[in-house]
């Protein structure tokens, strides 16, 4: 993981997307990162609107390249500055409107620089089951909330270990991660021993990475807020969606 | 009965709206939440700390688990109610396990161990039983460790 990519961290995605869009020693990184967090819900959201995936993908790289980088988000952003996931939907809304009365087909290069880590970035993404049965809001929130997630999960396992907490690392990843992925959490019983550690002190460790996740997820979604004020609602909207 | 028909955007939904809902709560949570969810960890069925210490059913070592966990947060609880309440627990632990099963729990010296059910006992912020667990600790002959 790139030096970038940890100071950007407490950057907004405003501050993101101003810098890809320019022409700074850093646009180019910013570039890949909002590509990176953006590009999941993006794509799940056109794919879920009917487009196969291949075509998904070739629009994504094009919003992404278009929309991102022209400028046209930040000048709406600039406009009615708030929350990032609202506008950005609704500029992939627009721009499939537009794709589809232009037809348009051409493959979009940003203005500087390779997109190389963008087509990465398309090949590494993995379509979850289920999505072209969504809807597309649904499909874009549910991978805009899965992103999220991740990238605070990755971001989690690197400060654990770069602090030597393999021990704190390993509980989280078998007794929370592992049941959100194969629906099963090993047991203390399992675990503790492992670590030295019976199973309240255990079970207390991994309350304490829990809400260093917490705290960290709190901190990658108020990045997606312009007032910190509205994070609360953010993620009472977010649920409420999710719930539907 | 019908078998349930397998929904994956509920399931991917629900897993989501999950890790979404207790990151916000554990981010808002007042002193009790540490504890609560702790004690859950051990005791699944709990309805919360002083539930789980208070029940005859709760065994020696389900008992000694909590003292563990308690111990652990009374010194990395977030906020000083949090710390506060964990050292509490982690007092009606031992003495929950002295006064039921005649066992000590504890390496404490009894100096330590009668200041700690003291403040327990005149603690009026606590639940009444509680408080009476740490009483009957008080007066009770000094169990065997085990």
């Amino acid at each position: 993981m790139s030096s970038h990519r940890n100071s950007s961290m407490t950057q907004t995605n405003w501050d993101l997307i101003r810098d890809a869009a320019g022409s700074t020693p850093t646009s180019q990184a910013s570039l890949e990162e909002v590509a990176r967090r953006s590009w999941p819900a993006i794509y799940a959201f056109i794919r879920a609107s009917g487009r196969s995936p291949d075509d998904a993908t070739e629009l994504t790289q094009g919003f992404i390249c278009d929309v991102f980088l022209s400028r046209h988000l930040l000048e709406k952003a600039d406009q009615s500055r708030g929350r990032f996931r609202t506008l950005v939907m609704g500029s992939v809304r627009n721009y499939l409107a537009d794709m589809h009365r232009r037809k348009t087909a051409t493959t979009r290069r940003p203005k500087h620089g390779s997109i190389g880590r963008l087509d990465d970035l398309a090949e590494r993404t993995s379509e979850p089951a289920g999505i072209p049965a969504l809807t597309p809001e649904a499909a874009f929130n549910s991978r805009y909330v899965a992103s999220i997630i991740r990238a605070t999960t990755e971001r989690l396992q690197r400060t654990l270990l770069e602090q030597g907490d393999e021990a704190g690392w390993e509980i989280f990843r078998l007794r929370v991660l592992q049941p959100s992925l194969e629906g099963t959490a090993a047991s203390y019983d399992e675990i503790a021993p492992r670590f030295g550690l019976g199973k309240g002190a255990c079970a207390a460790k991994l309350l304490l990475v829990k809400r260093r996740f917490a705290a960290m997820l709190m901190e990658e979604l108020r990045a997606t807020v312009d007032d910190p004020a509205d994070l609360h609602s953010e993620v009472a909207d977010l649920l409420a969606l999710l719930s539907r | 009965m019908e078998p349930q028909s397998h929904n994956p955007r509920q399931d991917t939904a629900s897993k989501l709206s999950d890790t979404l809902r207790w990151a916000f709560e554990l981010d808002q949570s007042p002193a009790l939440a540490g504890a609560t969810w702790l004690t859950r960890e051990i005791i699944p069925d709990a309805k919360d700390p002083f539930d789980a210490i208070l029940a005859a059913g709760t065994s020696l070592d389900a008992l000694r688990e909590l003292k563990n966990a308690y111990k652990m947060l009374r010194t990395t609880g977030v906020t000083a109610a949090e710390r506060s309440l964990a050292a509490r627990l982690y007092a009606a632990t031992i003495a929950a396990a002295a006064v039921r099963h005649k066992t000590a729990i504890s390496t404490q010296n009894a100096a330590a161990l009668k200041r700690a059910y003291t403040e327990l006992a005149e603690d009026d912020s606590m639940p009444e039983a509680l408080r009476d667990i740490a009483s009957l600790a008080l007066t009770s002959q000094p169990p065997e460790p085990r």
